[in-house]
């Protein structure tokens, strides 16, 4: 009984992690407006020079976010990406790659 | 006596508090009604654009081509680009890249007569063998004068009347880095029916100040592109420029009252201006390194030095890299420089029309917004007074549209309307109602 227990309750914290960094795309969504937006455009639908970010995978602009946080140069733009996700926290990170994956522009 | 006439005046100021702006009307402050309704949507980068008198409207779209939208609302595509479908024609010579593709767009004074439409856009035709790096020539911007039909769905004639404003090929080691960069693009027909072209520095040191490259300049032409025999740069320079030391100049409109030319334009992460054109003035901007107590700069454009890549004090970057440098005795000063922030100024247009109320004769200023170091983004339109020496201003109130969007380009309609693009991706008609 004990250990059905036990093993009830490890394998809770072991799933626990994974539920705690899942986004909050209605976060992301509040802090994309912050600034994102006047660049990438309402829902990350891109505008003038500044590439599509909508509709993307989770780990792709996670990953994205964290090497700019990081400060890696991934093409020509990257200086103003790195200064923007430099203030970035995680879980900020996780908000926005949940709300952008999904996110649609309705005009 | 004295008593009654006090209250009763008192109770006057009281009622007049609550009433607010009807107090000011009947005080003869004619505050106009504003209203933004949107005529195209779903649109890929629109630039700018040009209405005629039945409400027919010619717009841009940067990375696809020339259209029209009818009175009836029908869209016709006219004159595309490389990779364009749908077009009537189109240019395969024409492309876009960054900042870069075809942009501004103006009708000849004529056009009711001509049919003619003035376009700017970024070109391969006349690039030669074209350019190793960005440190060389690089033409790659030309103005091309087409002839509509009589039904003005396609284009019976191209003639392109400048083809040698420079462009950015390659990437540099900048913020905004990319080809394309700082490429001007907009075209307007100023008094006796002449164009007035708008250039960027395309992220090159030396080209602002330089008398021979086009980079950076205002050019005044006519229709067949040559110079306006009354141009007066510098002695060396090309003829056909206007003005010169500019940095990215995307919006110019000349003031109603007497035609004086106006530009709005970008600044370097601080001090996007208004500047009232001089013939054969210096706009101040001269981003070479080894110059101005500078040292080297990277890719030898020290245009956002510096450390160009973080945030800092505008005043305290442009005591270093200054929009408009004192040091030039034919510096035109600017009219108003935004508190000094950059904050993407990018198209002008003076209200015309008693319709505008007290906005009348104004200059409205689109801001795409920014939002890089600490600045505000700033997303809006300005309705900005300027002096009759046109040296400052003496009013500044933001046009309450309802909404905040990169407002690209700006035009007045013959019914005194406004006319608005978005990088959003619409076009909205903004009126304005006179309250008397």
């Amino acid at each position: 009984m004990l250990n059905l227990v036990g093993l009830i309750t490890l394998g809770a914290a072991l799933a626990l992690p994974q539920v705690a960094m899942a986004g909050d795309a209605a976060a992301g969504d509040q802090r994309y407006h912050q600034s994102c937006h006047a660049c990438h455009g309402p829902a990350g639908k891109g505008v003038s020079s500044y590439p599509k970010i909508s509709g993307n995978p989770i780990e792709y602009t996670r990953e994205k976010l964290k090497a700019y946080r990081a400060g890696q140069k991934i093409g020509p733009n990257s200086g103003l990406m790195i200064m923007m996700a430099k203030p970035l926290s995680d879980e900020e990170i996780e908000n926005l790659s949940a709300y952008l994956k999904d996110a649609k522009y309705e005009k | 006596m004295k008593h009654t006439v006090k209250k009763t005046l008192i109770a006057s100021v009281a009622s007049a508090l609550v009433m607010g702006g009807t107090v000011a009307v009947a005080a003869g402050m004619d505050v106009p009604i504003i209203k933004a309704t949107p005529v195209l949507e779903g649109l890929d980068k629109p630039w700018d654009m040009t209405v005629r008198a039945d409400g027919t409207m010619f717009f841009t779209e940067k990375c696809k081509g020339l259209s029209m939208r009818s009175p009836n609302g029908q869209v016709t595509n006219i004159y595309g680009m490389k990779g364009s479908s749908g077009y009537s024609s189109s240019g395969a010579d024409l492309f876009c890249e960054g900042q870069a593709g075809m942009m501004g767009v103006a009708p000849d004074r004529n056009f009711d007569q001509n049919r003619r439409l003035y376009v700017a856009s970024t070109s391969d035709k006349y690039h030669g063998s074209g350019c190793k790096s960005n440190f060389e020539r690089c033409d790659g911007n030309i103005v091309m004068r087409l002839t509509l039909s009589e039904d003005l769905k396609s284009v019976t004639d191209r003639t392109d009347i400048v083809t040698d404003i420079q462009y950015k090929p390659f990437e540099s080691n900048q913020p905004f880095g990319g080809p394309g960069a700082h490429n001007g693009g907009r075209l307007r027909v100023g008094p006796g029916g002449y164009l007035w072209i708008t250039g960027g520095d395309r992220h090159r040191g030396v080209c602002p100040q330089s008398p021979k490259l086009l980079c950076g300049k205002v050019l005044r032409v006519d229709t067949d592109g040559n110079a306006h025999p009354d141009n007066n740069p510098p002695a060396g320079f090309d003829k056909r420029i206007y003005t010169y030391g500019h940095r990215n100049v995307q919006g110019i409109d000349f003031r109603p009252s007497d035609g004086k030319a106006f530009t709005a334009e970008h600044g370097p992460w601080h001090s996007d201006e208004i500047t009232a054109l001089v013939n054969g003035g210096n706009a101040g901007w001269d981003p070479q390194e080894m110059t101005a107590g500078r040292g080297a700069c990277p890719d030898k454009y020290c245009g956002y030095e510096p450390e160009q890549m973080d945030g800092m004090d505008p005043a305290v970057r442009a005591s270093y890299m200054p929009m408009s440098d004192t040091r030039f005795d034919d510096l035109m000063p600017p009219t108003w420089n935004n508190n000094g922030w950059s904050q993407g100024t990018s198209s002008a247009a003076f209200l015309k029309g008693e319709n505008w109320g007290i906005y009348e004769g104004r200059l409205a200023t689109g801001v795409l917004g920014i939002g890089f170091g600490g600045t505000p983004i700033g997303q809006r339109i300005d309705m900005v007074g300027i002096t009759s020496d046109g040296m400052a201003i003496n009013a500044i109130t933001r046009m309450p549209v309802g909404f905040s969007k990169r407002f690209r380009g700006l035009v007045m309609a013959p019914d005194n309307s406004l006319y608005v693009a978005v990088d959003e991706g619409e076009i909205y008609r903004i009126t304005a109602t006179s309250q008397q």
